[in-house]
Protein backbone atom coordinates (compact mmCIF):
# COMPACT_ATOMS: atom_id res chain seq x y z
CA UNK A 1 0.00 0.00 0.00
CA UNK A 2 1.54 3.32 -0.65
CA UNK A 3 0.19 5.98 1.56
CA UNK A 4 0.31 9.66 0.92
CA UNK A 5 1.07 12.15 4.14
CA UNK A 6 -0.95 15.30 4.93
CA UNK A 7 1.18 17.69 7.38
CA UNK A 8 -0.35 20.99 8.67
CA UNK A 9 1.87 23.19 10.72
CA UNK A 10 0.73 25.52 13.24
CA UNK A 11 3.67 27.44 14.43
CA UNK A 12 3.68 30.14 17.23
CA UNK A 13 5.54 33.32 17.25
CA UNK A 14 6.31 35.30 20.49
CA UNK A 15 6.15 38.84 18.99
CA UNK A 16 8.68 41.37 19.91
CA UNK A 17 6.94 43.86 21.81
CA UNK A 18 8.35 45.18 25.22
CA UNK A 19 5.08 44.73 26.79
CA UNK A 20 1.99 42.17 27.13
CA UNK A 21 -0.57 41.90 24.99
CA UNK A 22 -3.57 43.12 27.43
CA UNK A 23 -1.06 44.38 30.19
CA UNK A 24 1.91 46.78 30.64
CA UNK A 25 3.91 43.77 32.24
CA UNK A 26 7.27 43.12 30.54
CA UNK A 27 8.19 40.36 28.05
CA UNK A 28 11.43 40.27 28.84
CA UNK A 29 13.26 37.00 28.84
CA UNK A 30 14.89 34.91 31.74
CA UNK A 31 13.95 37.59 34.27
CA UNK A 32 13.51 36.74 37.74
CA UNK A 33 10.44 34.41 38.36
CA UNK A 34 7.55 36.38 38.72
CA UNK A 35 8.64 39.72 38.89
CA UNK A 36 7.08 40.30 35.49
CA UNK A 37 3.69 40.10 36.34
CA UNK A 38 1.06 42.74 35.93
CA UNK A 39 -2.19 42.42 37.78
CA UNK A 40 -4.26 41.47 34.22
CA UNK A 41 -1.54 38.42 33.69
CA UNK A 42 -2.74 37.44 36.81
CA UNK A 43 -6.26 37.50 36.21
CA UNK A 44 -7.55 39.43 39.34
CA UNK A 45 -11.19 40.38 40.00
CA UNK A 46 -12.04 43.86 38.92
CA UNK A 47 -9.00 44.30 35.99
CA UNK A 48 -9.85 45.16 32.30
CA UNK A 49 -7.67 44.09 29.46
CA UNK A 50 -6.68 46.48 27.20
CA UNK A 51 -5.15 45.18 23.82
CA UNK A 52 -1.20 46.37 22.77
CA UNK A 53 -1.43 48.20 19.45
CA UNK A 54 1.95 47.38 18.60
CA UNK A 55 1.31 43.56 18.44
CA UNK A 56 -1.67 44.70 15.93
CA UNK A 57 1.29 46.43 13.61
CA UNK A 58 3.61 43.26 13.88
CA UNK A 59 0.83 41.01 12.61
CA UNK A 60 -0.03 43.00 10.14
CA UNK A 61 3.43 42.96 8.79
CA UNK A 62 3.52 39.06 8.74
CA UNK A 63 0.02 39.49 6.72
CA UNK A 64 1.24 42.17 4.03
CA UNK A 65 4.75 40.15 3.86
CA UNK A 66 2.18 37.08 3.11
CA UNK A 67 0.21 38.91 0.57
CA UNK A 68 -2.40 37.77 2.83
CA UNK A 69 -5.83 39.46 3.62
CA UNK A 70 -6.10 41.91 6.98
CA UNK A 71 -8.60 42.29 8.64
CA UNK A 72 -9.12 45.52 9.90
CA UNK A 73 -11.88 44.86 12.00
CA UNK A 74 -10.25 42.26 14.46
CA UNK A 75 -12.07 40.63 17.59
CA UNK A 76 -11.17 38.59 20.39
CA UNK A 77 -12.43 34.95 22.26
CA UNK A 78 -12.32 33.34 25.12
CA UNK A 79 -10.57 29.80 24.98
CA UNK A 80 -11.53 28.43 28.02
CA UNK A 81 -9.40 25.64 29.84
CA UNK A 82 -8.05 24.90 33.16
CA UNK A 83 -4.44 24.57 33.85
CA UNK A 84 -2.55 26.13 37.05
CA UNK A 85 -0.42 28.41 34.34
CA UNK A 86 -3.39 29.92 32.44
CA UNK A 87 -4.61 32.19 35.66
CA UNK A 88 -8.02 33.84 34.28
CA UNK A 89 -9.04 29.88 33.56
CA UNK A 90 -9.27 30.75 29.86
CA UNK A 91 -6.80 31.97 26.71
CA UNK A 92 -7.95 35.23 24.92
CA UNK A 93 -7.43 34.25 21.61
CA UNK A 94 -9.03 35.63 18.15
CA UNK A 95 -11.13 32.20 16.73
CA UNK A 96 -13.54 34.21 14.67
CA UNK A 97 -11.99 37.58 13.18
CA UNK A 98 -8.41 36.76 13.21
CA UNK A 99 -6.18 39.97 12.45
CA UNK A 100 -4.59 38.34 9.09
CA UNK A 101 -6.70 35.73 6.57
CA UNK A 102 -5.39 33.73 3.86
CA UNK A 103 -2.02 34.37 2.96
CA UNK A 104 1.14 32.34 1.06
CA UNK A 105 4.83 31.87 1.65
CA UNK A 106 7.32 30.69 -0.88
CA UNK A 107 9.85 27.50 0.81
CA UNK A 108 12.59 25.75 -0.95
CA UNK A 109 12.23 21.98 -0.83
CA UNK A 110 13.97 18.98 -2.46
CA UNK A 111 11.90 19.19 -5.21
CA UNK A 112 12.14 23.15 -5.75
CA UNK A 113 10.09 25.47 -5.23
CA UNK A 114 6.47 25.27 -3.29
CA UNK A 115 4.04 27.84 -2.52
CA UNK A 116 2.48 26.79 1.45
CA UNK A 117 -0.78 28.69 1.95
CA UNK A 118 -1.53 30.47 5.52
CA UNK A 119 -4.85 29.92 6.71
CA UNK A 120 -4.97 32.62 9.09
CA UNK A 121 -2.23 33.97 11.41
CA UNK A 122 -3.97 35.28 14.73
CA UNK A 123 -3.13 37.17 18.09
CA UNK A 124 -3.30 35.12 21.17
CA UNK A 125 -1.80 35.19 24.58
CA UNK A 126 0.91 33.11 25.97
CA UNK A 127 -0.05 31.12 29.31
CA UNK A 128 2.86 31.26 32.07
CA UNK A 129 5.50 28.29 33.03
CA UNK A 130 5.03 25.25 35.19
CA UNK A 131 8.02 24.19 36.94
CA UNK A 132 7.36 20.30 37.51
CA UNK A 133 10.35 18.68 38.36
CA UNK A 134 11.08 21.40 41.22
CA UNK A 135 9.60 20.48 44.32
CA UNK A 136 8.05 17.43 45.90
CA UNK A 137 4.26 16.67 45.09
CA UNK A 138 4.13 20.57 43.92
CA UNK A 139 4.33 22.20 40.68
CA UNK A 140 5.62 25.61 40.70
CA UNK A 141 3.82 28.76 38.69
CA UNK A 142 5.95 31.48 36.96
CA UNK A 143 3.76 33.74 35.19
CA UNK A 144 6.04 35.59 33.63
CA UNK A 145 5.62 34.56 30.42
CA UNK A 146 1.52 34.67 30.79
CA UNK A 147 -0.19 37.50 28.58
CA UNK A 148 2.88 37.59 26.20
CA UNK A 149 1.84 37.99 22.67
CA UNK A 150 2.01 35.14 20.01
CA UNK A 151 1.24 34.91 16.54
CA UNK A 152 -0.29 31.72 15.40
CA UNK A 153 0.76 30.96 11.78
CA UNK A 154 -1.63 28.18 10.48
CA UNK A 155 -1.04 26.30 7.79
CA UNK A 156 -2.95 24.34 5.41
CA UNK A 157 -2.34 20.96 5.10
CA UNK A 158 -0.42 21.11 2.11
CA UNK A 159 2.95 20.14 3.37
CA UNK A 160 3.96 16.35 2.31
CA UNK A 161 6.89 15.49 3.70
CA UNK A 162 9.03 15.95 7.46
CA UNK A 163 11.30 17.67 5.40
CA UNK A 164 9.15 20.13 3.61
CA UNK A 165 7.78 20.82 7.19
CA UNK A 166 11.06 21.63 8.24
CA UNK A 167 11.63 23.84 4.94
CA UNK A 168 8.03 25.62 5.62
CA UNK A 169 8.95 26.45 9.33
CA UNK A 170 12.74 27.83 8.36
CA UNK A 171 10.83 29.80 5.23
CA UNK A 172 8.33 31.36 7.97
CA UNK A 173 11.62 32.07 10.68
CA UNK A 174 13.47 33.56 8.09
CA UNK A 175 10.64 35.64 7.34
CA UNK A 176 9.67 36.80 10.81
CA UNK A 177 13.19 37.52 11.79
CA UNK A 178 13.58 39.92 8.52
CA UNK A 179 10.25 41.43 9.52
CA UNK A 180 11.95 42.02 13.13
CA UNK A 181 8.43 40.72 14.58
CA UNK A 182 10.06 38.13 16.38
CA UNK A 183 13.42 37.06 16.96
CA UNK A 184 13.40 33.55 16.18
CA UNK A 185 15.31 32.07 18.67
CA UNK A 186 14.20 28.49 19.56
CA UNK A 187 15.72 27.54 22.21
CA UNK A 188 14.30 30.36 24.30
CA UNK A 189 11.12 29.09 22.79
CA UNK A 190 10.51 32.14 21.00
CA UNK A 191 9.18 30.05 17.88
CA UNK A 192 7.32 26.79 18.81
CA UNK A 193 5.46 24.20 16.63
CA UNK A 194 2.23 21.89 16.67
CA UNK A 195 2.15 19.69 14.06
CA UNK A 196 -1.18 17.63 12.76
CA UNK A 197 0.09 14.49 10.67
CA UNK A 198 -2.37 12.51 8.94
CA UNK A 199 -1.79 9.65 6.33
CA UNK A 200 -4.34 8.50 3.70
CA UNK A 201 -4.22 6.12 0.60
CA UNK A 202 -2.93 8.22 -2.51
CA UNK A 203 -6.15 7.81 -4.16
CA UNK A 204 -8.64 8.76 -1.07
CA UNK A 205 -10.16 12.23 -1.33
CA UNK A 206 -10.86 12.57 2.17
CA UNK A 207 -8.27 13.49 4.89
CA UNK A 208 -7.52 10.37 7.33
CA UNK A 209 -8.08 10.98 11.01
CA UNK A 210 -4.84 13.26 12.48
CA UNK A 211 -2.58 12.98 15.23
CA UNK A 212 -1.25 16.34 16.76
CA UNK A 213 2.39 16.81 18.21
CA UNK A 214 2.62 19.40 20.23
CA UNK A 215 4.89 21.98 21.24
CA UNK A 216 8.16 20.89 19.20
CA UNK A 217 11.07 23.46 19.56
CA UNK A 218 13.72 22.50 16.73
CA UNK A 219 14.20 21.53 13.18
CA UNK A 220 15.50 18.11 14.08
CA UNK A 221 12.84 17.27 16.42
CA UNK A 222 10.10 18.39 14.10
CA UNK A 223 11.42 16.32 11.52
CA UNK A 224 12.60 13.06 13.75
CA UNK A 225 8.87 13.83 15.25
CA UNK A 226 7.09 13.43 11.92
CA UNK A 227 8.50 10.62 10.42
CA UNK A 228 8.10 8.81 13.95
CA UNK A 229 4.51 9.48 13.59
CA UNK A 230 4.19 8.20 10.10
CA UNK A 231 5.31 4.84 10.86
CA UNK A 232 3.19 4.62 13.60
CA UNK A 233 -0.17 5.97 11.81
CA UNK A 234 0.50 3.26 8.56
CA UNK A 235 1.36 0.43 11.28
CA UNK A 236 -1.62 1.41 13.40
CA UNK A 237 -3.76 1.14 9.82
CA UNK A 238 -1.74 -1.80 8.49
CA UNK A 239 -3.00 -3.92 11.48
CA UNK A 240 -6.50 -3.27 10.43
CA UNK A 241 -7.04 -0.49 13.95
CA UNK A 242 -7.62 3.21 13.20
CA UNK A 243 -5.89 6.13 14.07
CA UNK A 244 -7.25 7.93 17.46
CA UNK A 245 -7.62 11.86 17.07
CA UNK A 246 -5.67 12.86 20.24
CA UNK A 247 -2.53 14.89 21.25
CA UNK A 248 0.65 13.29 21.60
CA UNK A 249 4.03 14.41 22.74
CA UNK A 250 7.05 13.93 21.24
CA UNK A 251 10.02 12.40 23.49
CA UNK A 252 13.19 13.49 21.74
CA UNK A 253 15.10 11.00 24.73
CA UNK A 254 13.28 7.94 23.44
CA UNK A 255 12.53 9.28 19.53
CA UNK A 256 8.84 8.41 19.70
CA UNK A 257 5.16 10.30 20.38
CA UNK A 258 2.90 9.31 22.82
CA UNK A 259 -0.29 9.78 23.68
CA UNK A 260 -0.79 13.12 26.20
CA UNK A 261 -3.28 14.42 29.10
CA UNK A 262 -6.33 12.34 30.20
CA UNK A 263 -8.29 15.71 29.54
CA UNK A 264 -8.17 15.28 26.04
CA UNK A 265 -11.72 13.06 26.25
CA UNK A 266 -12.87 16.58 27.79
CA UNK A 267 -11.46 18.67 25.51
CA UNK A 268 -14.42 21.06 24.77
CA UNK A 269 -12.67 24.75 24.58
CA UNK A 270 -16.43 26.39 24.55
CA UNK A 271 -15.14 29.21 22.55
CA UNK A 272 -17.51 32.84 22.39
CA UNK A 273 -16.50 36.61 22.03
CA UNK A 274 -14.52 37.47 24.87
CA UNK A 275 -16.90 40.71 26.69
CA UNK A 276 -13.76 42.24 27.91
CA UNK A 277 -12.47 43.56 24.79
CA UNK A 278 -14.18 45.30 21.86
CA UNK A 279 -13.54 44.69 18.14
CA UNK A 280 -9.92 46.62 17.04
CA UNK A 281 -9.88 48.57 14.54
CA UNK A 282 -7.02 49.45 12.31
CA UNK A 283 -7.57 52.47 10.44
CA UNK A 284 -6.26 52.64 6.57
CA UNK A 285 -4.05 55.37 7.83
CA UNK A 286 -2.12 52.95 9.79
CA UNK A 287 -2.07 49.94 7.42
CA UNK A 288 -0.85 52.35 4.89
CA UNK A 289 2.02 53.37 6.96
CA UNK A 290 2.73 49.79 7.88
CA UNK A 291 2.78 49.23 4.30
CA UNK A 292 5.57 52.30 3.72
CA UNK A 293 7.86 51.14 5.73
CA UNK A 294 7.76 47.06 5.48
CA UNK A 295 11.35 46.05 5.87
CA UNK A 296 13.04 45.06 2.75
CA UNK A 297 12.54 40.78 2.69
CA UNK A 298 14.84 38.16 1.86
CA UNK A 299 14.76 38.18 -2.11
CA UNK A 300 14.40 41.89 -2.61
CA UNK A 301 17.62 41.49 -0.55
CA UNK A 302 19.11 39.17 -2.57
CA UNK A 303 18.27 41.07 -5.84
CA UNK A 304 19.74 44.09 -4.72
CA UNK A 305 23.34 42.37 -3.91
CA UNK A 306 23.73 41.01 -6.98
CA UNK A 307 22.40 43.95 -8.76
CA UNK A 308 23.79 46.70 -7.22
CA UNK A 309 26.20 46.02 -5.18
CA UNK A 310 27.63 42.94 -7.89
CA UNK A 311 28.05 40.21 -5.17
CA UNK A 312 27.64 36.41 -7.10
CA UNK A 313 24.03 34.90 -6.75
CA UNK A 314 25.66 32.44 -4.74
CA UNK A 315 27.27 34.68 -2.47
CA UNK A 316 23.92 36.50 -2.22
CA UNK A 317 21.98 33.53 -1.86
CA UNK A 318 24.16 32.96 1.80
CA UNK A 319 24.01 36.37 3.04
CA UNK A 320 20.45 37.16 2.53
CA UNK A 321 19.79 33.37 3.81
CA UNK A 322 19.21 34.82 7.74
CA UNK A 323 18.81 38.61 9.05
CA UNK A 324 21.69 38.18 11.26
CA UNK A 325 24.16 37.52 8.17
CA UNK A 326 22.64 40.43 6.38
CA UNK A 327 22.53 42.54 9.22
CA UNK A 328 26.46 41.66 9.64
CA UNK A 329 27.14 42.27 5.92
CA UNK A 330 25.46 45.70 5.78
CA UNK A 331 26.74 46.86 8.88
CA UNK A 332 30.47 46.13 8.01
CA UNK A 333 30.41 47.32 4.71
CA UNK A 334 29.86 50.85 5.94
CA UNK A 335 33.06 50.38 7.68
CA UNK A 336 34.75 49.66 4.15
CA UNK A 337 34.27 50.66 0.36
CA UNK A 338 35.17 46.87 -0.05
CA UNK A 339 31.61 45.45 0.11
CA UNK A 340 32.95 42.57 -2.24
CA UNK A 341 35.76 41.60 -0.16
CA UNK A 342 32.91 41.45 2.81
CA UNK A 343 30.71 38.94 0.88
CA UNK A 344 33.52 37.16 0.27
CA UNK A 345 34.94 36.61 3.86
CA UNK A 346 31.80 35.76 5.00
CA UNK A 347 30.72 33.18 2.82
CA UNK A 348 34.15 32.05 2.83
CA UNK A 349 36.14 31.89 6.17
CA UNK A 350 33.27 33.20 8.57
CA UNK A 351 30.87 30.76 7.33
CA UNK A 352 33.44 27.83 7.61
CA UNK A 353 33.71 29.20 10.77
CA UNK A 354 29.84 29.26 12.03
CA UNK A 355 29.18 25.79 10.38
CA UNK A 356 32.18 24.39 12.50
CA UNK A 357 30.51 25.62 16.17
CA UNK A 358 27.31 25.36 14.66
CA UNK A 359 26.43 28.80 15.55
CA UNK A 360 24.68 31.77 14.24
CA UNK A 361 26.87 34.88 13.37
CA UNK A 362 25.08 37.41 15.90
CA UNK A 363 26.05 34.51 18.39
CA UNK A 364 29.98 35.30 17.76
CA UNK A 365 32.03 37.63 19.12
CA UNK A 366 33.17 39.01 15.95
CA UNK A 367 30.93 42.72 15.67
CA UNK A 368 30.16 44.62 12.14
CA UNK A 369 32.38 47.32 13.11
CA UNK A 370 35.81 44.96 13.90
CA UNK A 371 34.76 42.83 10.81
CA UNK A 372 34.36 45.95 8.63
CA UNK A 373 37.83 47.23 10.22
CA UNK A 374 39.83 43.86 9.09
CA UNK A 375 38.66 44.10 5.84
CA UNK A 376 39.53 47.77 5.44
CA UNK A 377 43.11 46.71 7.19
CA UNK A 378 43.28 44.11 4.14
CA UNK A 379 42.43 47.01 1.60
CA UNK A 380 44.85 49.90 2.94
CA UNK A 381 47.23 47.35 2.71
CA UNK A 382 48.50 47.03 6.45
CA UNK A 383 47.76 43.51 6.60
CA UNK A 384 48.28 40.73 3.70
CA UNK A 385 44.92 38.47 3.64
CA UNK A 386 47.24 35.76 5.19
CA UNK A 387 47.76 38.05 8.17
CA UNK A 388 44.23 38.84 8.14
CA UNK A 389 43.15 35.25 8.58
CA UNK A 390 45.09 34.59 11.79
CA UNK A 391 44.06 38.02 12.52
CA UNK A 392 40.17 36.88 12.23
CA UNK A 393 40.84 33.46 14.37
CA UNK A 394 41.95 35.66 17.79
CA UNK A 395 39.08 38.12 17.08
CA UNK A 396 36.66 35.00 16.79
CA UNK A 397 38.08 33.38 20.01
CA UNK A 398 37.89 37.04 22.09
CA UNK A 399 36.20 39.61 20.17
CA UNK A 400 39.82 42.01 20.66
CA UNK A 401 39.84 44.82 18.64
CA UNK A 402 41.72 44.65 14.68
CA UNK A 403 43.91 46.99 15.18
CA UNK A 404 44.97 46.73 18.66
CA UNK A 405 45.80 42.31 17.71
CA UNK A 406 47.61 43.67 14.88
CA UNK A 407 49.65 46.43 17.03
CA UNK A 408 50.14 44.10 20.31
CA UNK A 409 51.39 41.28 17.67
CA UNK A 410 53.32 43.38 15.31
CA UNK A 411 51.78 41.94 12.24
CA UNK A 412 51.74 45.12 10.21
CA UNK A 413 52.82 44.22 6.81
CA UNK A 414 56.16 45.67 5.72
CA UNK A 415 56.23 48.77 3.93
CA UNK A 416 59.77 49.25 3.83
CA UNK A 417 61.58 48.47 0.13
CA UNK A 418 64.77 48.57 1.25
CA UNK A 419 64.76 45.95 4.10
CA UNK A 420 62.20 43.72 1.39
CA UNK A 421 65.18 43.70 -0.96
CA UNK A 422 67.56 42.71 1.50
CA UNK A 423 65.36 40.11 2.78
CA UNK A 424 65.44 38.83 -0.64
CA UNK A 425 68.89 38.92 -1.25
CA UNK A 426 69.40 36.72 1.56
CA UNK A 427 66.63 34.21 0.48
CA UNK A 428 68.29 33.90 -2.92
CA UNK A 429 71.77 33.44 -1.69
CA UNK A 430 70.86 30.89 0.38
CA UNK A 431 69.05 28.94 -2.01
CA UNK A 432 71.84 29.37 -4.84
CA UNK A 433 70.90 25.77 -7.05
CA UNK A 434 67.27 26.93 -7.41
CA UNK A 435 68.48 30.48 -8.62
CA UNK A 436 70.13 28.54 -11.45
CA UNK A 437 67.42 26.58 -12.24
CA UNK A 438 65.01 29.76 -12.74
CA UNK A 439 68.11 31.36 -14.82
CA UNK A 440 68.17 28.43 -16.81
CA UNK A 441 64.31 28.77 -17.70
CA UNK A 442 62.21 27.22 -14.72
CA UNK A 443 60.03 30.31 -14.47
CA UNK A 444 57.70 28.49 -11.97
CA UNK A 445 60.55 28.80 -8.99
CA UNK A 446 59.51 32.52 -8.34
CA UNK A 447 57.20 31.17 -6.28
CA UNK A 448 58.93 29.06 -4.03
CA UNK A 449 61.20 32.22 -3.44
CA UNK A 450 58.12 34.61 -3.16
CA UNK A 451 57.17 31.74 -0.50
CA UNK A 452 60.06 32.16 1.22
CA UNK A 453 60.14 35.98 1.89
CA UNK A 454 56.98 35.11 3.33
CA UNK A 455 58.19 32.61 5.42
CA UNK A 456 61.10 34.67 6.56
CA UNK A 457 58.48 37.79 7.40
CA UNK A 458 56.26 35.31 8.87
CA UNK A 459 53.75 36.51 6.14
CA UNK A 460 53.84 40.29 6.80
CA UNK A 461 55.12 40.82 3.71
CA UNK A 462 52.77 41.81 0.84
CA UNK A 463 53.40 38.97 -1.73
CA UNK A 464 52.85 41.55 -4.74
CA UNK A 465 55.80 43.38 -3.81
CA UNK A 466 57.65 40.75 -3.01
CA UNK A 467 57.26 39.31 -6.46
CA UNK A 468 57.96 42.75 -8.22
CA UNK A 469 61.20 42.97 -5.98
CA UNK A 470 62.50 39.04 -6.81
CA UNK A 471 61.82 39.32 -10.44
CA UNK A 472 63.91 42.91 -10.57
CA UNK A 473 67.23 41.13 -8.44
CA UNK A 474 67.23 38.02 -10.84
CA UNK A 475 66.46 39.87 -13.93
CA UNK B 1 -30.38 19.11 28.84
CA UNK B 2 -29.73 15.59 29.78
CA UNK B 3 -27.99 13.89 33.24
CA UNK B 4 -24.77 13.57 31.31
CA UNK B 5 -24.05 16.88 29.90
CA UNK B 6 -24.62 18.66 33.16
CA UNK B 7 -22.00 16.32 34.52
CA UNK B 8 -19.51 17.00 31.71
CA UNK B 9 -20.28 20.89 31.81
CA UNK B 10 -19.90 20.59 35.55
CA UNK B 11 -16.49 18.56 35.36
CA UNK B 12 -14.93 21.23 32.74
CA UNK B 13 -16.19 24.30 34.48
CA UNK B 14 -14.86 22.55 38.11
CA UNK B 15 -18.01 23.17 39.82
CA UNK B 16 -18.98 20.38 42.12
CA UNK B 17 -22.72 19.59 41.85
CA UNK B 18 -24.60 17.69 44.95
CA UNK B 19 -25.99 14.85 43.47
CA UNK B 20 -29.34 15.41 45.07
CA UNK B 21 -29.52 18.19 43.09
CA UNK B 22 -28.77 17.05 40.22
CA UNK B 23 -32.05 16.54 38.61
CA UNK B 24 -33.46 20.14 39.73
CA UNK B 25 -30.45 21.30 37.99
CA UNK B 26 -30.74 19.54 35.05
CA UNK B 27 -34.38 20.64 34.75
CA UNK B 28 -33.29 24.22 35.84
CA UNK B 29 -31.00 24.85 32.52
CA UNK B 30 -33.14 22.75 30.58
CA UNK B 31 -35.69 25.76 31.60
CA UNK B 32 -32.87 28.25 30.75
CA UNK B 33 -31.90 27.32 27.19
CA UNK B 34 -35.98 26.82 26.22
CA UNK B 35 -35.70 30.41 27.20
CA UNK B 36 -32.60 31.53 25.24
CA UNK B 37 -33.98 29.18 22.12
CA UNK B 38 -36.90 31.54 21.54
CA UNK B 39 -33.96 33.65 20.04
CA UNK B 40 -33.92 30.97 17.42
CA UNK B 41 -37.20 32.22 16.01
CA UNK B 42 -36.14 35.72 14.96
CA UNK B 43 -34.77 36.45 11.31
CA UNK B 44 -31.59 36.66 11.49
CA UNK B 45 -29.85 35.58 8.02
CA UNK B 46 -29.55 39.41 6.69
CA UNK B 47 -27.73 40.42 10.19
CA UNK B 48 -23.93 40.68 10.85
CA UNK B 49 -22.75 38.53 14.11
CA UNK B 50 -22.56 40.63 17.03
CA UNK B 51 -19.46 40.42 18.76
CA UNK B 52 -20.01 42.76 21.70
CA UNK B 53 -23.39 44.74 22.40
CA UNK B 54 -21.68 47.93 22.51
CA UNK B 55 -21.26 49.89 19.28
CA UNK B 56 -18.03 51.09 20.04
CA UNK B 57 -14.39 50.19 19.18
CA UNK B 58 -11.66 49.26 21.84
CA UNK B 59 -9.24 51.48 22.63
CA UNK B 60 -5.84 50.53 22.60
CA UNK B 61 -2.37 50.52 24.32
CA UNK B 62 1.14 52.09 22.93
CA UNK B 63 3.71 49.17 23.98
CA UNK B 64 5.09 50.37 27.04
CA UNK B 65 6.06 48.26 30.22
CA UNK B 66 4.30 49.91 33.19
CA UNK B 67 3.95 47.50 35.44
CA UNK B 68 5.97 47.40 38.93
CA UNK B 69 7.40 44.64 40.48
CA UNK B 70 4.78 42.78 42.39
CA UNK B 71 6.37 39.13 43.01
CA UNK B 72 6.07 39.51 46.98
CA UNK B 73 2.52 40.97 46.91
CA UNK B 74 1.27 38.91 44.43
CA UNK B 75 2.76 35.47 46.14
CA UNK B 76 1.43 36.04 49.26
CA UNK B 77 -2.25 36.58 47.86
CA UNK B 78 -1.73 32.83 46.05
CA UNK B 79 -3.67 29.88 47.68
CA UNK B 80 0.37 28.57 48.79
CA UNK B 81 3.05 29.83 47.69
CA UNK B 82 7.31 30.11 48.53
CA UNK B 83 9.57 32.62 47.67
CA UNK B 84 9.61 32.14 44.22
CA UNK B 85 6.52 30.25 42.63
CA UNK B 86 2.82 29.56 43.37
CA UNK B 87 2.47 26.36 44.48
CA UNK B 88 -0.03 24.17 43.23
CA UNK B 89 -0.71 20.32 43.23
CA UNK B 90 1.55 18.72 40.95
CA UNK B 91 0.46 18.28 37.62
CA UNK B 92 1.76 16.10 35.61
CA UNK B 93 1.49 15.30 31.83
Amino acid sequence: MIWETVIGLEIHAQLSTKSKLFSGGSTKFGAESNTHVDLVDMGLPGVLPVANKEAFYKAIKFGLATGAQINQISSFDRKNYFYPDLPKGYQITQMTKPIVEKGSIKVSTENGEKIINITRAHLEEDAGKSIHDLFEGETGVDLNRAGTPLLEIVSEPEISTAKEAVAYFKAIRQLVTFLDICDGNMAQGSMRCDVNVSIKKIDDKELGTRAELKNINSFKFIEKAINFEIERQIAVIESGESVVQETRLYDSDKNETRSMRSKEEANDYRYFPCPDLLPVVISDKELNEIKDNLPELPEEKQNRYISEIGLESSEAKIISSSKAMADMFEEASKKTDDAKMIAKWLVGDISALLNKENIEIDESKLSPENFGKLIKRISDNTISGKIAKSVLEEVWENGNDVDEIIKAKGLIQIQDESLLEQIAIQVLDSNPDQVAAYRSGKDKLLGFFVGQVMKETQGKANPKSVNVILKKILS
Amino acid sequence: MDKKTVTTISYLSRLKIDPEKEEKITNDLENIIKFVDQLNDAETSDIEPLTNPLEKTAKTRTDQVTAKNLKKELLEIGPSSNEDYFLVPRVVE
